[in-house]
């Protein structure tokens, strides 16, 4: 390539022409002749785009031909330019259709899989179970959870005691049916409650069946009732076990929080009173108040200790303290009821005297 | 050949966006009080953002979007795409493919592992496409022209009028 580069390189002083207005005040000589260059000489595809020097063979004879007139030699950056375009919306329509793929086989996969267990009323053996767990079990285990770690209640201070409906002490519970953490927390909380007065109506779901430990088996509060001489309980189940593509959670909304319990949760659920807040203004399921002197949010164990196991083994194994599932719903149990105890002034003793409730307060540091 | 003006402008703007993003996410992984975002249901952030997917070999992916977008704006700018060193467009074109590349993986994570969506990383995932579809296809024209001029500006006279 050489001799006309070198001759055009050093032949004249004036800066090339490098943008489109310079390239306008070439003379069509120029132009052609620059054309004829862009060919690569290494590479001749055509009878006019053979390079000068290069050997020539065929019936070309031994001339190279000029460019014929009028008829650019084609440009192998353009052509390269050209392919490579080709190969660029290429790569994008693959991207795209990777992408739509995905999302068919996501919605697909999540419209075929609607499945859900009911919400039904609870048998009378699993709520008896339940409800009566043998002091013993309660002492035995205190707050030990050796093989599924348990966490404590964040305890608050200088809060004034909570007031539901002109009723206090009170606690709120704000969870749903479908959330598999508030499957966990609503055996501890129920043996809890139990201690201080009377459940009916309870209910026995089990979570969802796509999210995290799916299918954990449950009680619910969806229309359950708790009387207590000594405690005002509100229990909220948002959200039900069914699916639905309307709700903002996926799932079908059962009960929203009334005006007084939206601003309890607002209040505590907040960074400055709740240290596992996750989102300004956002509540994670469970979410719990004990009488504004001890939150929950999220699970105090991790419900994969109950997967697998039927609302009656669960029940039924409450009984026994070596229990690895028992062990983390009791210990979960006594800080609960310690946290209320709290709140009831240390009613009753039966209760609040009790050794695994005084580990828990201890531990609590409540007085 | 040239790159049409709104190619570096647009460029600039989706890279600085994402930047952007990148930033207030890598914070809120740190501080997670600040993410503004639903965190129930499908649309669930922190979710997404404590997932054990927000983790790559040891660095969070909001620092990773840090590491991709911060370079990405340089080699945005408008000089970056005048540039005549051929690196410079063929480093752009690898960020982007790098960049989509990883988008197809977090999509895959959101949708089927995490079974989540987090937006603001959506809005990231979009730039991020933009970015690669108006960079792949530019790309060519870039790279094909800039051969012609680096190639003229050594041995022959700028490529063809």
């Amino acid at each position: 390539m050489a001799p006309e580069q070198e001759k055009t390189k050093t032949g004249g002083n004036k800066p090339k022409p490098q943008n489109s207005q310079a390239r306008a005040g070439q003379s069509a000589k120029d132009r052609s002749r620059a054309q004829s260059r862009a060919v690569s000489p290494k590479a001749p595809t055509g009878k006019s785009g053979r390079a000068k020097g290069a050997p020539s063979s065929g019936k070309g004879g031994n001339t190279p031909r000029p460019p014929a007139p009028g008829r650019p030699a084609p440009a192998q950056p353009q052509r390269r330019g050209i392919s490579g375009a080709m190969m660029a919306w290429g790569a994008v329509g693959l991207v795209v259709v990777i992408v739509v793929v995905l999302v068919i086989v996501k919605v697909t996969t999540s419209s075929t899989n609607n499945s859900y267990t009911p919400t039904t009323a609870a048998p009378a053996s699993v709520v008896h179970d339940v409800t009566n767990i043998p002091a013993s079990v309660y002492n035995t285990v205190g707050i030990n959870s050796p093989t599924v770690p348990v966490s404590p209640p964040t305890v608050l201070s200088n809060q004034p005691p909570m007031t539901l409906n002109g009723k206090s002490p009170a606690m709120l519970y704000y969870g749903a049916e479908y959330c598999p953490y508030c499957a966990a927390e609503r055996w501890a909380m129920t043996a809890a409650l139990s201690r201080f007065g009377t459940w009916s109506n309870l209910k026995i779901t089990a979570s969802s069946h796509t999210d995290v430990a799916a299918m954990t088996h449950t009680l619910s509060y969806r229309g359950a009732t708790f009387t207590s001489p000594y405690l005002n309980f509100t229990g909220i189940e948002q959200f039900s076990t069914v699916p639905s593509s309307t709700s903002s959670s996926g799932f079908a909304i059962l009960e929203n929080p009334t005006a007084e319990e939206q601003a309890i949760l607002a209040k505590y659920s907040s960074s400055k009173y709740n240290p596992n807040a996750t989102t300004q203004g956002g509540i994670s399921f469970p979410f719990v108040n004990i009488n504004n002197q001890a939150l929950i949010s999220g699970a105090s164990y991790n419900p994969t200790i109950l997967a697998g196991q039927t609302w009656s083994q669960i029940a039924s194994g409450l009984s026994d303290p070596t229990n690895p599932a028992t062990q983390a719903i009791v210990a979960t149990a006594n800080y609960i009821t310690a946290a209320i105890c709290a709140s009831t002034k240390g009613a009753p003793a039966s209760v609040c005297q009790s050794p695994g409730v005084q580990a828990a307060a201890r531990a609590l540091k409540l007085g | 050949m040239s790159t049409p003006r709104w190619q570096p402008v647009a460029t600039l703007l989706l890279a600085l966006f994402g930047l952007g993003v990148s930033v207030y996410l890598t914070i809120t992984h740190f501080d997670k009080v600040a993410l503004v975002c639903s965190d129930s249901g499908t649309i669930n952030c922190a979710k997404v953002t404590t997932s054990p997917q927000s983790v790559i070999f040891g660095i969070p992916v909001a620092m990773l979007g840090l590491f991709y977008f911060v370079p990405m704006v340089l080699l945005c700018l408008p000089a970056a795409w005048r540039s005549s060193d051929r690196r410079v467009h063929l480093a752009r074109l690898g960020l982007a493919v790098v960049g989509v590349g990883m988008i197809l993986y977090l999509l895959i994570a959101e949708l089927f592992i995490i079974k989540a969506i987090c937006l603001w990383c959506s809005s990231v995932h979009v730039v991020t496409f933009f970015l690669f579809v108006i960079i792949a296809t530019a790309s060519p024209m870039v790279l094909s022209s800039e051969h012609a001029l680096s190639g003229g500006a050594h041995s022959t006279p700028s490529g063809r009028g």
